[in-house]
């Protein structure tokens, strides 16, 4: 399954490699190709292998959704027990599938590449790319090295039970894995690019950082909100409580005051001390509220009754 | 009469009989459940070229001239054509007048009465519903631009734009609108970057699949030419002879104002960050978070250096009220994350156009 935008110098050897790497795994195969309503020629090139090989599928979209949009459709179409996903700008290398496919028969939900040598320039490309991997990894707990090389295998099960949308298939591997999914890395070749420009570029180190924050919340807590937004909350309230004692502690002992003995009255207090940890104690309220209306939302949805990412893995474990 | 209601053909699925004073297509009440099941309604069969859609929002609509101007230049651009008229909860002379219109023209002529006033958007949803052409007109209730432009349009659509939008060139409404409207759009190419001049006449042309893709609802009537831009669709402008215009001349009400705003922010927002809401909540809590947490260091600071006590310093108030309405903020964007992914079921993010097997 091959996402394809503007790629038609590169499909026709593509093809070519598809079909040699498949071939000689002696399986019944078939290649689909998504125009992501390409600008050029692709759609033609696509066509004309689909009336020379038979093997071949081409999905063509009303406009330009966007990869992971393609990703999602060719996983509705798929009709194959495996499902590999492959670039189309030829730096993946399809003679790796069969080493993979072996890697999943071993016993694995998901193989996904790991490009140890990349062919990218190394501070535009490859230092972001190894610093948002480490964060990846560091926050879904799922060890992969190299989140956005796009050849990866996938049970079909697994990839037709879920649904991803707004760039999250660089994500696919650490929200199956939140299910229980087992997961494997193996090391695939990579090639420079020979035609056309690459489609991304610098400049999405917020929206990384922001959609990681998402994907650890829908990892974890998408089944049980209340309990993320609760962790939240408690951190607020021992905050708050740390301030409140640091207060009481440092609290000027006043000569005047001290006649009284009994319960310090709150006027004593300073004024900012107080409403800052008001403050923080609002905080904690309205992150309790807010994982309220997050189990609200879910339950709406009815998602908590489906669970069939987990039920589908423990069939097939 | 029976005659009236017979013309209705395969639109008149909305399955009320005729009322007392005239035959309609449809009547949508004010529960407006009708409108809501878009998908329900299945492909109409037989094509046409073109289908003129006209929201009626006063009782003194010169339908008659338009569908005149109109259906003259598209029988002369060689174009089947029908036309609708929305009757938005107003019937008065307009109506008899299409009465007229429907007993000389036949099917060619439909009607939709709204009992009550639902906004233009309401109006092209129904008729979208019921439209039989494969390209939708609309056009104000009087003859705004010269009918003539409708050539080089329709020559953008057969080229592959999705959506032609016309650019009144040199406008012959007061010169205060005139300012205002350039400022609105000013703002619009600003904020959402897209290179559109005259976003408040709705004498444009969409072809029917745009519409199968982007809902509308509420004031985006205005704006679909912008949502279509960035959904990916091709949408042209081109330079429109406008000849009158009606409404009043000078300032609206307030209201008017800080609805187009809300519009605006509604827009941006939809098209950038529906499916990512934490995108927008996380970078817009990260900088009030930021800056808080920056009043807050700069305090810390000079309590540490310079033994300053924090006691009587409203800055300290600041600084964390900061912090705190910034995690609020990011807070809701995560609440809005669980949201989107809940639904992601439903949410089919791509439309396949075809399918090579």
């Amino acid at each position: 399954m091959v996402p394809i935008f503007n790629e038609e110098e590169s499909l026709a050897i593509l093809h070519g490699e598809i079909a040699a790497a498949l071939g000689s795994m002696e399986v019944p195969w078939e290649v689909i190709y998504v125009d992501d309503c390409s600008r050029d020629h692709s759609l033609r090139v696509m066509l004309e292998l689909r009336r020379s090989d038979a093997h071949v599928r081409v999905v063509k979209f009303r406009r330009n959704y966007g990869q992971t949009a393609a990703l999602s459709a060719g996983f509705d179409q798929a009709a194959g027990e495996l499902v590999v996903t492959l670039d189309g700008d030829l730096q993946n290398d399809p003679a790796d599938i069969p080493a993979m496919v072996a890697k999943l028969e071993e016993g694995y939900d998901i193989v996904a590449g790991w490009r140890r040598r990349r062919e990218d320039g190394f501070f535009l490309r490859r230092l972001p790319s190894r610093i948002a991997n480490r964060l990846i990894a560091w926050v879904t707990d799922v060890p992969i090295h190299d989140t956005g090389c796009t050849l990866k295998v996938f049970r079909s099960e697994l990839v037709k039970s879920m649904s991803i949308y707004a760039e999250q298939h660089r994500f696919l591997p650490a929200m199956s894995a939140g299910s229980g999914a087992r997961i494997a890395e193996l090391v695939v070749n990579h090639r420079p690019r020979r035609y056309g420009q690459s489609k991304y570029g610098l400049g999405r180190a917020t929206r990384v950082l922001l959609d990681l924050f998402s994907i650890k919340l829908i990892v974890h807590f998408s089944q049980r909100p209340l309990h993320y937004f609760g962790m939240i909350s408690l951190s607020f309230l021992a905050v708050g409580m740390f301030f409140a004692a640091v207060g009481l502690i440092s609290l000027d002992p006043d000569p005047e005051a001290q006649t009284a003995v009994g319960p310090i009255a709150i006027n004593d207090l300073e004024l900012v001390l107080v409403s800052s940890v008001t403050l923080v104690f609002i905080l904690m309220v309205f992150f309790a509220l807010l994982g309220l209306l997050g189990e609200l939302a879910v339950k709406a949805s009815g998602m908590h009754r489906r669970g069939t990412l987990s039920r589908i893995l423990n069939e097939l474990h | 009469m029976f005659e009236d209601s017979g013309a209705g053909g395969p639109a008149g699925g909305a399955g009320v009989g005729p009322l007392p004073g005239g035959a309609f297509e449809g009547v949508v009440h004010a529960s407006g459940v009708e409108i809501g099941v878009a998908d329900a309604v299945e492909a109409p069969t037989e094509q046409l070229d073109v289908s003129v859609i006209v929201p009626v929002q006063s009782p003194e609509a010169e339908v008659a001239d338009v569908a005149r101007a109109l259906g003259n230049e598209l029988d002369a651009q060689g174009r089947t054509w029908e036309i609708i008229f929305v009757f938005d909860g107003v019937r008065g002379t307009a109506w008899n007048h299409v009465q007229e219109l429907r007993a000389r023209l036949g099917p060619k002529i439909k009607t939709i009465l709204f009992k009550n006033a639902f906004g233009e958007s309401v109006c092209l949803s129904a008729a979208y519903e019921r439209a039989l052409g494969r390209v939708l007109l609309t056009s104000p209730q009087y003859v705004q631009v010269d009918p003539l432009e409708l050539g080089p349009m329709l020559a953008e659509m057969d080229k592959g734009a999705d959506f032609v939008i016309p650019w009144r060139h040199p406008r012959v409404d007061p010169v205060l609108n005139r300012i205002q409207s350039s400022l609105f759009n000013w703002v619009i190419r600003r904020i959402i970057r897209g290179e559109f001049n005259d976003l408040n006449c709705y004498f444009r042309l969409i072809r029917r699949e745009v519409l199968d893709d982007i809902p509308i609802y509420g004031d985006m009537y205005r704006f679909l030419p912008v949502i279509a831009y960035r959904q990916g669709y091709k949408v042209f402008e081109i330079k429109v002879r406008h000849l009158k215009e009606w409404g009043k001349a000078g300032f609206f009400g307030v209201g008017v104002y800080l609805r187009r705003f809300l519009d605006i922010l509604a827009v941006m927002f939809l098209t950038k960050f529906t499916l990512k809401p934490l995108r927008f909540f996380g970078t817009l809590g990260g900088i009030f978070a930021l800056m808080g947490s920056a009043v807050c260091a700069l305090l810390a600071f000079q309590k540490l250096a310079y033994a300053e006590p924090l006691s009587g310093k409203p800055m300290l108030l600041l600084g964390v009220l900061l912090i705190v309405l910034g995690v609020q903020i990011i807070g809701f964007g995560l609440v809005g994350e669980i949201i989107i992914f809940s639904q992601a079921r439903n949410l089919k993010e791509y439309r396949v156009e075809r399918i090579y097997e």
